[in-house]
């Protein structure tokens, strides 16, 4: 049992600190988002320090590091407010594609890990709300090859993949686990429209429509592969929620000692300073969830997928009240577009949705729950 | 970063284990795991077998007889005690006195106190609130005068867990007035028998004597009594409290009293009323982050390369989770925790209610958990000291 960082974990810590620090401050993020959301160049910033390929085995030209790596690159960027995709490029995806046949890996992995392909989980469906096996999307054999049909909500940078790993049903009832394919679509294929739209939080999505698009396949029965990588996105999103929540709450700290009122900074009215402290105890069971749902990442697919619905509910906890707090304690400042802070508020609501929201993630533990509990139930 | 212990850190635990289940007496551990009224003999049944395994004294170092277990260790034993549903190790003696009379006594306090404390033998009480000094304990009253030889003590002490059992107790007491109410207060041990000390009950809303009043009226002590120097008692006690470190959480009592909501809810048909079981998974949640807390803690105890500075926060979510598990309890019991009879807190007690005894200490339960967020620094003055760490 041990939760420091090795020196080398720290070096990766400290050369995103060190990009966000001089390479992307709030001026240059508030120009992007106003610009439309559109961040392929900063996740070629990003690939210039390597990040692309870090999970990426060796072999594919990655860096084969792990989870935990992938944790302290999610904190940095989460703390520096980067709205670019990076957990859906660089985690998700070759997550997904760890499956495909060795033919497909060696065209995509390569790709990926050096920041040339952008390729993304388009899964949502406007019917499917949290749950994965709820897949509309129909795939279609038919000579040697297989065309999908189907509309796919709310990709991530829809309009600047590369690629698609689309969900589809091969066979069975809208709800079922099995008969769920993992297919790539790449961009610009037959039959694929794109309609691209920016994001409450400073990020692009897009509504992808196919019809009897032509797709690869990469796996048959998709469906466990698809938890996860869900689970890779979950515990990426709550590292994140770590180093946005720390981050402002700083902010929020540093504004209550300059910011005076009656005379006196805000810093020294007792019910301030008791919300003050109740957020940063929902900072601090989220930063101790979030390493436990990147360290139960590894374990099969039961006990990952309880752990991670676990850390949800408490990230998802925190993610509001510090959100909701924060914004709070600023005052009339805190809802303006032009104070960072609402931007770390807006960014932590989003995350709460991602991938389960707080009450579905509960029912999922509750679902799960045995008669033992506790880190190692 | 692991999360899993050790192959010698589970060794370890195993070990400890076993002995527990096989050393701690049945009844006992029926009426812990009930929440039923212990004896006196109970208490000192399970201490003084701790004391012959010498780990009553678990948390001392070797060179005053203790096993000299890091803090992992210290946190699986708890752990295995806790599982098997052993009293609390009262602390009073064990962890809060003799790491002071270590730290601050001289040689021959070493020899007169720590052996009936490592044993079990002696009873030790807690004299540090008052009824003018609750949180704000610095401002504290009661009197020591120097005499000669004797200080002699006036005053009272309030909030006295099982004083009723206790033989010594260590107090803050004043002997000076002069500056801060911190530097007038030295810490004296007060034979409990001696001539002008009352204790009486103090009756909790639950119906039972846990905590006292304990007087002082022209109490002599002697002057060797005294740990360290006068007026040094405040750094004393200040060093005790960090003593505490993460136990205050009580996690592991937690996670068994979470198969006890979970046992509960299932015998009274909540289990499959969602509206019910989402609860009990919020507080699973809870339990399992409080956990990984905790355990965030002994790791960085362990290595030394971060400093942690969160004992507010666990004491805040630590008591907040006493008293939820007692409520669920309680709220899952429904009218059936209505019935109020004294010896339905007996183990062994089945009565000829309709209903089960399990059922009958749940209200009692939930009404002591109350103290939990109060103790031990309320939860509000343990806010100011986090408040201190985020605003300065």
């Amino acid at each position: 049992m041990d939760f420091d960082f090795s020196d080398e974990q720290e070096q990766l810590r400290d050369a995103v600190r060190r990009w966000v620090d001089k390479g992307f401050g709030f001026e240059r993020r508030h120009a992007l988002a106003k610009a439309g959301g559109q961040t392929r160049e900063v996740l070629g910033e990003l690939n210039e320090l390597g990040l692309a390929g870090l999970v990426v085995p060796e072999a594919h030209g990655g860096m084969g590091f792990g989870a935990v790596e992938a944790m302290v690159v999610m904190e940095e960027l989460g703390r520096g407010l980067v709205n670019a995709p990076y957990a859906q490029a660089a985690l998700v995806a070759p997550t997904l594609l760890s499956g495909a046949p060795a033919a497909v890996q060696e065209a995509w992995l390569p790709k990926i890990a050096g920041g040339e392909a952008l390729v993304v989980l388009a899964h949502q469906e406007r019917r499917s709300r949290y749950a994965l096996s709820r897949v509309a999307t129909r795939a279609v054999e038919s000579g040697g090859g297989w065309k999908l049909s189907g509309t796919k909500v709310v990709v991530p940078a829809g309009d600047e993949a590369d690629a698609f790993v689309v969900p589809a049903r091969i066979a069975g009832a809208e709800a079922d686990a099995a008969g769920i394919g993992l297919f790539l679509v790449e961009r610009g294929a037959a039959g694929m429209s794109v309609r691209s739209y920016p994001t409450q939080d400073g990020a692009r999505a897009a509504d992808v429509v196919l019809a009897d698009t032509p797709a690869t396949l990469l796996q048959r029965e998709g469906h466990a592969l698809l938890e996860q990588a869900a689970d890779v996105a979950i515990a990426a999103g709550c590292a994140e929620a770590v180093g946005l929540m720390d981050k402002l709450l700083a902010i929020t700290a540093e504004y209550m000692q300059q910011r005076k009122q009656f005379g006196v900074p805000l810093a020294t009215f007792q019910a301030l300073r008791h919300r003050a402290a109740d957020v940063k105890m929902q900072v601090e069971l989220g930063r101790s969830m979030s390493y436990y749902a990147s360290l139960k990442l590894g374990e099969p697919a039961d006990e990952r997928r309880r752990a991670l619905s676990q850390a949800k509910v408490q990230l998802g906890n925190s993610m509001r009240f510090v959100g909701q707090q924060c914004i709070q304690m600023h005052g009339g400042i805190g809802v303006t577009d032009e104070y960072v802070a609402s931007h770390y508020f807006k960014r932590l609501t989003v995350l709460e949705t991602s991938f389960g929201d707080t009450l579905h993630h509960l029912g999922e533990v509750s679902a799960r729950m045995t008669d033992e509990a506790g880190v190692f139930a | 970063m692991d999360l899993n212990f050790t192959p010698e850190e589970l060794a370890f635990r195993d070990t400890v284990r076993d002995w527990v289940e096989a050393n701690l007496p049945k009844d006992i551990s029926h009426k812990v795991r009930n929440s039923m009224r212990l004896s006196r003999e109970d208490q000192q049944a399970w201490q003084k077998i701790l004391g012959k395994k010498g780990w009553l004294t678990y948390n001392w170092p070797t060179q005053f007889g203790g096993p000299g277990w890091n803090a992992v260790q210290k946190h699986l034993f708890e752990e295995a005690c806790a599982r098997a549903a052993a009293p609390r190790i009262l602390p009073f003696g064990p962890v809060m006195v003799a790491p002071v009379i270590m730290a601050f006594g001289n040689a021959e306090q070493h020899k007169r106190f720590l052996p009936g404390i490592a044993s079990g033998e002696v009873w030790w009480s807690q004299g540090y609130s008052e009824p003018g000094s609750g949180s704000d304990l610095a401002s504290l009253k009661t009197r020591a005068e120097r005499r000669g030889d004797k200080y002699i003590v006036n005053g009272q002490k309030t909030w006295t867990t099982l004083g009723q059992y206790g033989e010594w107790i260590f107090c803050l007491v004043r002997t000076s007035t002069d500056g801060k109410p911190q530097t007038g207060i030295s810490f004296l041990l007060v034979d409990m028998k001696s001539p002008g000390i009352t204790v009486r009950p103090i009756i909790t809303m639950d119906g039972e004597h846990e905590v006292n009043e304990v007087f002082f009226d022209n109490v002599e002590v002697p002057a060797e009594n005294l740990i360290g120097e006068e007026n040094k008692g405040w750094t004393y006690a200040k060093y005790l409290l960090a003593h505490e470190r993460t136990n205050i959480a009580d996690v592991n009592r937690a996670k068994r009293e979470l198969e006890r909501v979970k046992r509960i809810a299932r015998a009274e048909g909540l289990w499959d009323d969602l509206r019910f079981r989402d609860q009990i998974a919020l507080l699973e949640v809870d339990i399992v982050a409080l956990e990984m807390m905790v355990l965030r803690v002994l790791s960085a105890e362990k290595s030394g390369k971060q400093s942690l500075d969160v004992a507010g926060l666990l004491k805040i979510r630590g008591s907040e989770i006493q008293q939820r598990y007692s409520e669920l309890m309680m709220l899952a019991g429904g009218p059936c925790t209505w019935p109020y009879l004294a010896e339905a807190m007996e183990g062994g007690w089945q009565g000829d209610l309709a209903i089960d005894a399990a059922l009958l200490p749940l209200a009692g339960f939930y009404f002591n958990q109350r103290k939990t967020t109060i103790y031990g620094g309320s939860n509000e003055v343990q806010r100011n000291i986090v408040a201190q760490t985020v605003l300065g």
